[in-house]
Formats: C-alpha cells, sequence, structure tokens
C-alpha cells in the first residue's frame, strides 16, 4: 500500500518534469496607443472660436469688436459666443428678450428706449428684472437688437 | 525769538550757529514714512479673469496659533464668489436638497382592505336605520379611509445641473459678502485638542458653527479635534453643498479648496450640453469621469 503510494507520488513528479513548470505568459504595460483612444473621446468644453479674415463671417457672426465699452452697463455672450437676444412667443405676443445684463440696467433700458425710438417705434414696452439681469420687449426685434449691441462693442 | 543769554552766546561761539539763538523749540525729527508694503497676493486665479471682471480678495490666515490671520491675500475669481446674490435659486436649491431624497412611507387601508366587512349588516328596508352595504365604509367607525395617503410616496425630482452649480456659486459669494469666508492656507494644527480650535475660533469670532472644508485628506490633529465636536464640521470640498452653507454660520475654506471650487464650478460656464453623460470619458472635462 505505502509503496504502491511511493510510486504513485514518483510518477505524478516525472509527469510535471516532462510537462514543464507552467509560468505564467510575460506581458508589458503600455499606455503608448492610449492616444487613438483619446482621440474618440467627446470634448466636453466650448473651443475659443478661431481668428476670420473678415467679419462678420458667411454665417453672420462677429466677435465682440475690442476691448469692453466703457457703459454702466455689459452684456456677456452666451456660452456659444453669440449674443443673448431670444425671440419667443407667449399666447401670440410677440417678445424678445436680453438676457445676461450685468451692471445698471436701468440705463440699458434707457439706452434703448433711444434707440427703438429712433427707428419710429411711438411707444416701447419694456420689462426689467433686476433680479435676474433680463430685459423683455414687445415685439420682435431680434435683428435690430443684435446690430445694436454688436455697434456698442458687446 | 532770539535769545542773547551768556549761553546762547557760548553756543554762536562754538559754531551752532542760527538755531542757537533762536528760543523756538527745536522742531522734532520728521517721522518715518509708514512702509507702504503691499501684502503678498498667495494665491491667483488659475481660470483667466476677463475684463470688465476683477477678481476679489480675501485674507489668507492659518489654523496654527489664534491670531495667525494675516499672512497674504487670496485673488478669488468673481465667477465663483461674486456672482449676483439670487435668493430664489438659493431656495430653490435648499428645497430640492430636502426633498428629492424623501420616500414618505404613510399607507392606510381603504374599505376593501380592512379585515371584514363582506356582508350587509341589515337589510335595506325596514329596520328603520340608515341604509348601509358594509361595516367598514368610510362612514363606519373602524373602517376604510377613503383618501388616505397610500405610500410609499416618492418626491424625487431634478433641478437642473447649471441652477445647481449657480446654487453654489450663490452661496459661496452671500458668505463672502457677510464676512463669513474665511481662507486658510491648510488645515494643520498645532494640537488635536478640541478646546483649541473652539478657543481660536472664539478668538477669532467665527460664530457659533464653522464649516471646514478642504480637498481629499485631511491631517490628523484635525481630523480628531473636529470628531467629538458638534458645531464644527469637517467636509471634502465634494461634498460642498447649499444646505450646509446655509446651515453652519462660517465657512473656512483652504487654498486647494478654493482652486479645487474655481476649477469645478467654472466649467459649467463653458461647457457643452452632454451628448452623452458626463460621468462617462471625456476629453477635458474636470475630475475623475
Amino acid at each position: 500500500m505505502a509503496a504502491m503510494a511511493a510510486l504513485g507520488r514518483r510518477l505524478r513528479e516525472l509527469g510535471r518534469g516532462v510537462r514543464g513548470v507552467q509560468t505564467p505568459p510575460r506581458y508589458e504595460e503600455s499606455s503608448a496607443e492610449f492616444g487613438f483612444v483619446q482621440r474618440l473621446l467627446p470634448p466636453s468644453r466650448v473651443p475659443e472660436p478661431p481668428p476670420h479674415p473678415k467679419y462678420p463671417t458667411p454665417s453672420g457672426w462677429s466677435p465682440p469688436a475690442g476691448p469692453p465699452p466703457d457703459l454702466p452697463y455689459s452684456v456677456r455672450r452666451s456660452r456659444l459666443h453669440n449674443l443673448p437676444v431670444y425671440e419667443g412667443q407667449r399666447q401670440g405676443r410677440r417678445l424678445t428678450e436680453l438676457r445676461r445684463i450685468h451692471g445698471d440696467i436701468w440705463a440699458l433700458e434707457r439706452d434703448l428706449r433711444a434707440f427703438l425710438g429712433s427707428l419710429g417705434v411711438p411707444e416701447v414696452a419694456a420689462q426689467v428684472n433686476e433680479v435676474t439681469g433680463t430685459l423683455r420687449l414687445r415685439g420682435h426685434w431680434g435683428p435690430q437688437l443684435r446690430r445694436w449691441l454688436l455697434h456698442r462693442g458687446f | 525769538m532770539i535769545r542773547a543769554g551768556a549761553a546762547a552766546l557760548r553756543a554762536w561761539s562754538r559754531g551752532r550757529g542760527w538755531a542757537a539763538l533762536s528760543t523756538e523749540p527745536p522742531a522734532p525729527p520728521a517721522a518715518p514714512e509708514p512702509r507702504k508694503e503691499e501684502p503678498p497676493v498667495l494665491r491667483s486665479c488659475r481660470v483667466p479673469v476677463l475684463s470688465p471682471l476683477s477678481p476679489v480678495q480675501a485674507w489668507v490666515g492659518s489654523l496654527r496659533h489664534p491670531e495667525d490671520t494675516l499672512r497674504g491675500l487670496a485673488d478669488l475669481h468673481p465667477d465663483v464668489f461674486a456672482v449676483s446674490p439670487r435668493l430664489d435659486i438659493l431656495h430653490t436649491v435648499a428645497t430640492w436638497q430636502r426633498n428629492y431624497k424623501r420616500i414618505s412611507h404613510a399607507r392606510v387601508r381603504t374599505r376593501a382592505e380592512v379585515r371584514g366587512g363582506g356582508r350587509k349588516p341589515w337589510r335595506q328596508k325596514g329596520s328603520g336605520r340608515a341604509r348601509h352595504g358594509s361595516t367598514r365604509s368610510p362612514l363606519w367607525r373602524g373602517g376604510g379611509i377613503a383618501h388616505g395617503p397610500r405610500g410609499p410616496t416618492s418626491y424625487f425630482y431634478m433641478v437642473p445641473m447649471r441652477v445647481r452649480v449657480l446654487g453654489l456659486k450663490v452661496a459661496l459669494s452671500v458668505k463672502l459678502m457677510q464676512d463669513e469666508l474665511h481662507v486658510v492656507d491648510s488645515l494643520e494644527m498645532p494640537s488635536s485638542d478640541p478646546r483649541y480650535l473652539l478657543e481660536l475660533a472664539r478668538a477669532r469670532r467665527w460664530g457659533h458653527s464653522v464649516l471646514l472644508v478642504d480637498t481629499n485628506e485631511f491631517p490628523e490633529n484635525i481630523s480628531a479635534a473636529v470628531e467629538g465636536l458638534k458645531s464644527i464640521t469637517l467636509i471634502p470640498a465634494l461634498g460642498l453643498n447649499v444646505h450646509s452653507l446655509l446651515k453652519h454660520q462660517t465657512l473656512v475654506l483652504t487654498l486647494d479648496a478654493v482652486a479645487f471650487l474655481e476649477q469645478r464650478l467654472l466649467w459649467h460656464d463653458t461647457r457643452y450640453s452632454p451628448l452623452v453623460p458626463f460621468s462617462l470619458p471625456h476629453r477635458d472635462a474636470p475630475g475623475a469621469a
């Protein structure tokens, strides 16, 4: 019995020797090819617009002209570098909203009234919200507002 | 006035000049001009501040000594620490924080669920009593409830991400404007005794509750000191929220926490809308994602 066990043990060792010790395969860690993955990942930040030879661009966009103007108010651009003028409708009333206003909103409202008066509007209906920094006008004045803001330098 | 005494003449001969003859008191030496040293700016904003904005500043102190409060200045980004005080947004975000986790388990039985009440109690006509179909109707004592709570009810809702971010910015700005925000270079303390921290807070008049914010790791002394205290809380910068900011009277940020908050909160001002969730990897998103 013991002789049989010993024989078995010797045969098992022989077999192990014939097959060889199974070493795990050698490997190497490298992140050299991670660039191929990274270029597929989507960007998360809106890039700065590249410089164009002529403004306005074919789509009608213009950057702010030079340094911010020396006015008591300022109108900041939106996330995608556009002017914050939005047109809409509420129950059939046409509205134009000017958002992202900082500083003295009432001065901006006075200047806007003067501008729209020069366009020929007899009575300008405007709603100023000081807390949120927004200004609403009755009627669709989008293109005129954008041209006026660009002219002002925002 | 000119003196003409013997001592004055002797001083004159010794070469003291006209000053020896005059009786006016000698002019005091000119006081030394106070040294106009600008306090050093220990930290400037990593994200560029575009004109017409300019950074707001706060004094940087430390916790190593109760009087070590004026080490230098830190520049804080105005789009995080000087936004307009939108109390309506603070209310929105604080209410959301209270209610979105709420699940109300109130539940009562209706007339169908109350045990019994299957049989008509007495005949329809002739008994003299009001007509009833079941002893467990809402009219009966012990009967079911007609329009009661049928829980569990969830009050979950989400406020847009940018509103929550703006809530944090408004809370930080309000803390700074109300002189309740203090910047510290690090949270290192000379001892781990809670009484030292309480004495420091009392000496600096910080108020009855203090919120200490640092980035990932805290020194041992401050963790041990804050452990037993109820009025002083220590949180990582990732855990900053509007409810904690409103609950605690004073906010103490380290310079690392200020940099972390500026980077994370300002990213939302210039990011795209998520085509894929931001929890998936993006090319230049801040944080681990």
